[in-house]
């Protein structure tokens, strides 16, 4: 893929969130966003008038408000502001980043601030999503995360048993980081013993994706401020820079009810890692990268893809999970902020992803702080039918 | 989903769906309390930023325009409005909250910044116009939202204080010393119309401070017809320069003047001898004498007239006020020698005393008109034994009204008031409204006093009744 060195460094110089919660009947929208933005003006020790210009945005119609940035301006601070909604899906909160960083890094703004929200204890998600579809003409549903499909793959591949016990592990220790992180939504203080139990217990949704094994329903907001390179070194003593993102995107058919060998799934993800990792001279991500954080709905996705991300071979991914080292403290800690399992609030959600990434690089997550050094940070963010958005983290300008 | 042939076209067709669209919101905490306010109190609150004193309705957690946390700040809003915009709905829908046709109206209550949508009935779609006076009807049952305001109809229309008083018998003088003895008791004649004075600018109330302070003749003007329209008798002037700086320049004051009795010939002009700080004697009678105005200050006690922060106790400006007893001689007989009528201005009993003291050469001619000044820095607080202390020591044909720096101005005129006295407010006292918001010129405070008065039972003296009762020359 065509790609250019950016005109200018862009760091990431401020960062709220808020609780994320399924319910939050005390606040509005711009309420609920006024909360994260305040947090990372606070954070950046910034204020709005230091602000140059605000990129929103959230999944179209979920909230069934049309042009929701209009009235969330209440909230955004964005009055009078040059100002930008982007609707990517669920990889929206990736999407911000990625325009944030290059409305700074091509100079037409020092500071730009990125707002990604979600309240959907309001509205109606499914009719957001399946508006006017008809399977017949190619207007799929375009329901992305609900999927046994990628479930029934592991399975055949490695055993019906193996496969159900990697996917549990995988979300123990999702509830494992997300009891560290006092933002996220759901964490059930589940433990390794009760794997079985989960297996046999949790109802199943399509095939063996379980009700445990999905992500949750949240309100939530995230704000991340970007600046560029000299204002990032005079406002910030810790920036945490972009070093490059990529996006791919491939809106094939594929169906949620089942399994079609003929619809070759979720691929862009490893695209868009190959292409990543080779235009930026990474032979070994594994190794290279300290931390991932990856938009992981459902554990079967996550387990699936942790293979594509890396491009692992045969079941190396599945002995990472086995192994515990995708947890805090292990070889490449994924989703120490307990990831999409543990909150969900969407147009945030991807955003979500590179905040906490990016904190994860600042070493001041606060408990769920990985005890090792952290200089490379990976985040995914995914959406759609089959969206990709990676972003690379470093704390140090040396690539 | 059905499928039917596309009409007018053979060979194609067209699917038809369905969507059902549940949805709910959250109106968070400041949103609720509006509603319940609504509810259970029938009030309707708005937030106001302290930043740029727009007031919302319905509130918001953050005023988008300077990003003020303005969750806490609440304020109540009257329950009529004005109609800033309206549609008229012609179509029938379920969803819709009143069988077709009928008006929905954008509607900024008194006091409020912002219009919000509401049903107008009550009056023919036909009579609706922008501008129009509204108010709220409430809802007898409650259904939690705003709703709980069942609709707006057209407000009944409140006449204008000159109906009201074409419509009363004018006032006749009555047995003075009879009045002047009940008045010493507490029990004035309520009957007696009360004056009301704006006193536009003064000397040292800048537009940096509310804009709505005029400097140019023009401007003083428009001001003083609005006051009289309002309901004010007099208009008290210190004549400004372009930059807002006090003027004894004859031409600039005779200018300013002259364009205020263009524009309300009957209005009662006062002009200032004080002028401002640091003009001579000369300066400040010289020009009393050119213009020869219907009445003119008189102050009547050398004086500190500083400006000092209130809370701290901050000297900012040390000023002292000289107005020698040789003045106060001077100055009266001048006045009093070209027909102008003295506005006796009293600091404090000192000045009183003063008055009565180099009145008795027969200086004065009757009746004396006081003005108790409460709340210069210098002077006395606004106190209500004070008050009493001072008219009861007036001549018993003396006339008394009043007026309050800063918040000492309603409270004052309220208590003049209330004792048979006449009421001074205006921008040169204060440049507030009872609820802090700024005032959006001296006549808004004369619909206050005109309130008060109301309240009371007072009539409003029109301003050949203030000449009558003040024993001002005729126009």
């Amino acid at each position: 893929m065509a790609h250019q060195k950016k005109n200018r460094n862009v760091g990431i110089i401020g960062i709220g969130q808020t609780k994320h919660s399924s319910h939050r009947e005390d606040v509005n929208q711009p309420e609920l966003i006024h909360e994260a933005v305040s947090l990372a003006l606070k954070d950046a020790n910034l204020t709005m008038k230091d602000i140059d210009c605000v990129v929103h945005g959230n999944m179209e119609l979920f909230e069934m408000v049309h042009s929701p940035d209009l009235w969330h301006v209440l909230g955004t601070g964005a009055y009078g502001k040059d100002s930008i909604r982007i609707t990517t899906g669920g990889t929206v909160g990736a999407t911000l980043s990625c325009a944030s960083d290059n409305l700074v890094a091509s100079g037409m703004y020092d500071i730009v601030m990125a707002i990604g929200f979600e309240k959907l204890q309001e509205g109606h998600t499914t009719g957001g999503i399946t508006n006017m579809a008809c399977p017949l003409w190619f207007r799929k549903i375009q329901a992305g995360a609900l999927t046994g499909s990628s479930a029934y793959d592991v399975e055949r591949e490695f055993g019906l048993e193996r496969a159900d016990r990697a996917s549990l592990m995988y979300r123990i220790i999702m509830d494992k980081h997300a009891s560290l992180n006092p933002n996220a939504h759901r964490a059930f203080g589940l433990d390794f013993s009760q794997i079985d139990d989960l297996i046999r217990t949790s109802p199943k949704l399509v095939g063996e994706l379980k009700l445990i094994e999905m992500c949750s329903q949240s309100d939530g907001a995230c704000c991340v401020i970007y600046a560029c390179e000299k204002k990032a070194k005079e406002l910030s003593k810790i920036p945490v820079w972009i070093r490059d993102h990529i996006t791919v995107h491939k809106e094939e058919n594929f169906t949620i009810f089942g399994y079609d060998r003929k619809y070759p799934v979720l691929k862009t993800h490893k695209f868009a890692a190959e292409q990543l990792f080779k235009r930026n001279g990474i032979n070994d991500p594994l190794n290279y990268f300290d931390v991932f954080e990856m938009y992981d709905p459902a554990t079967w996705w996550a387990i699936d893809w942790i293979r594509d991300f890396f491009n692992l071979q045969g079941d190396e991914h599945l002995r990472l999970i086995e192994e515990k080292e995708i947890m805090i403290g292990g070889k490449m800690p994924i989703n120490p902020s307990g990831g999409v399992i543990g909150s969900n609030p969407i147009g945030a959600t991807a955003l979500v992803r590179v905040a906490e990434a990016a904190l994860q690089v600042r070493g001041n997550a606060g408990p769920h702080q990985i005890p090792t050094p952290v200089n490379h940070a990976l985040a995914s963010g995914f959406g759609g039918t089959m969206w990709t958005v990676m972003t690379m983290l470093e704390k140090e300008l040396n690539w | 989903m059905t499928t039917k042939k596309t009409a007018g076209v053979e060979d194609s067709y067209q699917i038809e769906g369905k969507m059902a669209l549940p949805y709910s919101y959250f109106a968070g905490r400041v949103g609720s309390k509006f509603i319940t306010t609504l509810r259970d109190q029938k009030k309707i609150m708005g937030v106001k930023c302290p930043a740029c004193n727009t007031v919302y309705v319905p509130p918001r957690q953050v005023c988008d325009v300077d990003f003020t946390d303005i969750r806490d700040a609440w304020v109540e809003l009257e329950s009529t409005g004005t109609v800033k915009n309206f549609t008229v709905v012609r179509y029938d829908d379920k969803h819709l909250p009143r069988k077709a046709p009928f008006v929905l109206a954008l509607i900024q209550l008194e006091g409020a910044g912002t219009p919000f949508a509401h049903i107008l009935e009550e009056c023919k779609i036909e009579d609706v116009r922008i501008g129009m006076k509204v108010e709220a009807v409430f809802a007898k049952e409650t259904t939690q939202t705003i709703l709980d305001i069942d609709h707006f109809k057209p407000a009944a229309e409140k006449a204008s204080i000159h109906e009201v008083n074409a419509r009363r018998k004018q006032w006749v003088p009555t047995d003075e010393p009879a009045e002047a003895s009940t008045r010493k008791g507490g029990k004035p004649d309520m009957s007696k119309p009360v004056i009301i004075t704006a006193a536009l600018t003064g000397a040292a109330t800048m537009r940096n401070q509310n804009p709505s302070v005029p400097y140019k003749p023009e401007e003083f003007a428009e001001e003083a017809y609005k006051c009289w329209k309002a309901g004010a008798a007099m208009v008290h002037v210190h004549a400004r320069e372009d930059g807002g700086m006090a003027t004894h320049d004859h031409a600039r004051i005779k200018a300013t003047y002259d364009a205020i009795k263009d524009k309300c010939p009957e209005l009662i002009v006062c002009l200032s001898s004080a002028v401002g700080m640091g003009k001579t004697a000369e300066q400040r009678i010289s020009q009393i004498v050119y213009i020869k105005p219907d009445m003119a200050s008189l102050n009547t006690n050398t004086m500190n007239f500083g400006i000092v922060d209130r809370k701290t106790g901050k000297i900012f400006i040390d000023y002292v006020f000289e107005n020698t007893f040789g003045m106060l001689q001077d100055f009266g007989k001048v006045m009093e020698e070209n027909g102008v009528k003295p506005e006796i201005e009293c600091y404090d009993m000192g000045g009183l005393d003063n008055t009565l003291m180099i009145g008795k050469q027969g200086i004065f001619s009757d009746p004396m008109n006081f003005n108790f000044v409460w709340g210069v820095a210098g002077g006395q607080q606004f106190r209500t034994e004070a008050f009493i202390a001072m008219m009861n020591a007036l001549p018993p044909k003396a006339n008394f009204t009043t007026c309050g720096v800063g918040m000492d101005q309603y409270p004052c005129i309220m208590q003049s008031c209330i004792l048979g006295g006449h009421m001074r407010v205006g921008l040169e006292d204060n440049i507030r409204m009872p609820n802090g918001a700024l005032a959006k010129g001296s006549y808004e405070q004369v619909e206050v006093a005109v309130n008060i008065a109301n309240c009371l039972g007072r009539p409003v003296a029109t301003t050949d009744e203030a000449r009558l009762i003040m024993g001002l020359r005729k126009r």
